[in-house]
């Protein structure tokens, strides 16, 4: 009774969730170790071993890496103004920027993805206007280049980032910019000290989402740069689904799942101790 | 072809497939005693050309009722390998890089020319593994070129790598099975060796194929896309490329041909195989037999863009007549993909 009583009730409400994610995420993910672990029943680490002696697997997660902080960038660097914007604007203007934010949502990657093959081409609007403003000489491909895959991407991603930003930074009391103005504080300053630390929570998630998708991304890769750049995610993919090589498979999901939640909480890790202390 | 399937179905056979309805929640093992009823497991992309074709005269010459299941090659294989010792396809029509899991894991019955007699009368290469399958037919690769871009057509395997072409070009991924010849072809090319010679010894070929980079749009994996690009005049060749999927596109109104190469064509691989422990293992064979005749072969040959396996089956329409037909060797590729494709990711890489 006293072990029961101890335990809150609100924690109650995630009941649902913890059995859900541990019935279709928890079990498969030790199914997944298990298999990257054991190799002909015997518990080995040889997968991996093998995997990181290979330097090609070196580039393979380079390239993982690299285009996830891109994308997050782009992301972060498009997203966050937005983000101000929208908690800033009121009626019509508000609902006009959520209503373009959510609704290319409900279109699917895959659409999405040959929208852009159409947009990169070498007579599509980009190569055109880069053209037309000088900056090309001539019509230039942007199609299957790792700047095609992080614009396209990033497109796919930039609401993850817009939408924790603006959640956290329209509660963010108006006043207290006002406050520091009136003892004398600059914008600068105001920004940086005052604005940026409360709004970091937000931009924190904004970035772990958008980078956990990134760095996992398969449909994006797959369209926008083909079969000339793999990811840690298209390894895995062609692993398990053409070659049939489930250890190979389950060792780069293993690795690429470790990056990307070491990746996520040293940032939390991170705003926690530098967002914490102003 | 409506005319043909409507045909097929009789108020008869409505009646039939209605009972056996009914029967197949009472009595599953009874209904396939009484019935003669033959499961076939093929492709998705199968369905068009069996249910018109095939099912309309085995029916009719057999009396025997065909259910075609079509999904893709590896659920094939799964099925079989999940059902051992009770199996219920009779039939299967695979790949044949799948061919070979399935006869390594013993789940096939050999042909024999008793059995299914057409089997004497395939061209050579189409017999594999000892009749573990066979061939009944083959969809082509030649280079699919983009009309309104190229006022010639391409003649040469060597014009992928035309300098002129730069950024124009897309290859399969080796990942794909259509992507293998790029490999051959580029061998052939560099040394003059023979495309068999080509296959067994792809040092050359890997080294030339990295003179063909600056000609690549892209890499595909995703065959539509290719296609898409094609169409669109982004890209203006793609090679290799597969017969039944271009003449598909090109009948929609798509701005593509298909050439042949003088070096010749690659035969892609359409296998039939009966599977081990058949129910009416006779009628399996039977079913074998009437795909390696010449007879529904040179039905099939002009909607699904392919070459016959049977000598007697006519050349499609458009073909020359004099065309080389190379064949893969599959048994190499199974023991060889994984460090091929290994070997590509590192030197065609961007």
């Amino acid at each position: 009774m006293m072990a029961l009583r101890r335990i809150d009730p609100v924690g109650l409400l995630v009941l649902p969730a913890v059995l859900y994610l541990g019935l279709v995420y928890g079990l498969p993910l030790l199914n997944l170790l298990a298999r990257a672990l054991v190799i002909d029943g015997v518990p080995s680490v040889a997968g991996f071993v093998k995997f990181f002696s290979d330097p090609f697997d070196w580039i393979v997660i380079g390239n993982t890496l690299r285009i996830a902080v891109l994308v997050t960038l782009l992301s972060l660097a498009i997203g966050f103004p937005t983000a101000l914007a929208l908690a800033r604007a009121r009626g019509a203007a508000q609902a006009l920027i959520l209503v373009a934010i959510i609704l290319p949502l409900s279109v699917g990657v895959v659409v999405k993805a040959f929208a852009w093959q159409i947009v990169l081409r070498r007579d599509g609007v980009v190569s055109q206007a880069l053209v037309a403003l000088g900056l090309w000489d001539e019509p230039q491909r942007l199609l299957f280049t790792e700047a095609g895959l992080v614009i396209g991407a990033a497109n796919v991603f930039v609401p993850f980032m817009i939408l924790p930003i603006y959640s956290v930074v329209k509660l963010i009391d108006p006043r207290l910019g006002e406050a520091a103005a009136t003892l004398g504080a600059a914008p600068g300053y105001r920004f940086f000290r005052v604005f940026l630390p409360l709004a970091l929570p937000g931009i924190v998630s904004g970035i772990a989402f958008v980078f956990s998708m990134a760095v996992s991304m398969y449909v994006v890769p797959n369209l926008l740069i083909g079969d000339r750049f793999q990811t840690l995610a298209t390894l895995t993919g062609r692993s398990f689904l053409l070659m049939r090589n489930e250890q190979l498979g389950s060792t780069t999901a293993v690795v690429l799942l470790v990056l990307a939640v070491s990746v996520v909480v040293a940032s939390s890790a991170l705003s926690r101790r530098f967002g914490g202390q102003s | 072809m409506d005319t043909i399937s409507r045909a097929g179905l009789s108020r008869r056979s409505i009646l039939k497939a209605g009972a056996a309805a009914g029967f197949t929640l009472a009595a599953p093992g009874l209904l396939r005693a009484e019935t003669k009823e033959l499961v076939v497991g093929g492709a998705a992309s199968h369905k068009p050309w069996v249910e018109q074709v095939v099912i309309p005269n085995f029916e009719k010459k057999y009396g025997a009722k065909i259910i075609f299941e079509g999904t893709k090659s590896l659920v094939n294989l799964e099925k079989m390998q999940k059902n051992k010792g009770s199996q219920y396809l009779s039939v299967v029509q695979m790949d044949d890089p799948v061919m070979i899991l399935a006869v390594k894991e013993g789940l096939l019955d050999p042909l024999t020319a008793a059995k299914a007699p057409n089997l004497a009368e395939l061209v050579p290469g189409a017999t594999h593994m000892d009749g573990m399958w066979a061939n009944y037919l083959q969809p082509w690769l030649g280079i699919a070129y983009n009309k309104t871009a190229m006022k010639t057509p391409p003649t040469s395997w060597a014009d992928l790598f035309d300098p002129k072409y730069k950024g124009r070009i897309i290859i399969p991924s080796l990942q794909n099975t259509e992507g293998l010849p790029s490999l051959f072809v580029a061998g052939h090319l560099a040394t003059g060796a023979s495309f068999a010679a080509a296959q067994k010894d792809t040092d050359a070929g890997f080294k030339k194929l990295a003179g063909i980079k600056a000609n690549l749009l892209t890499i595909y994996t995703q065959m539509p896309q290719a296609y898409n690009l094609l169409e669109q005049g982004e890209a203006w060749m793609i090679g290799p490329a597969m017969s039944s999927f271009a003449s598909e596109r090109k009948a929609a109104g798509a701005p593509i041909e298909l050439a042949a190469p003088k070096e010749g064509v690659f035969a892609m691989p359409s296998g039939i195989a009966v599977v081990k422990g058949a129910p009416q293992s006779d009628l399996a064979f039977a079913y074998v037999n009437e795909l390696l005749g010449a007879a529904l072969q040179a039905q099939l040959v002009g909607p699904t863009a392919s070459l016959g396996t049977n000598k007697a089956t006519p050349k499609p329409a458009g073909l020359p007549a004099d065309l080389t037909v190379h064949q893969i060797d599959w048994a190499n590729v199974a023991a060889e993909r994984s460090n091929w494709v290994s070997r590509w990711d590192r030197e065609m890489a961007l």
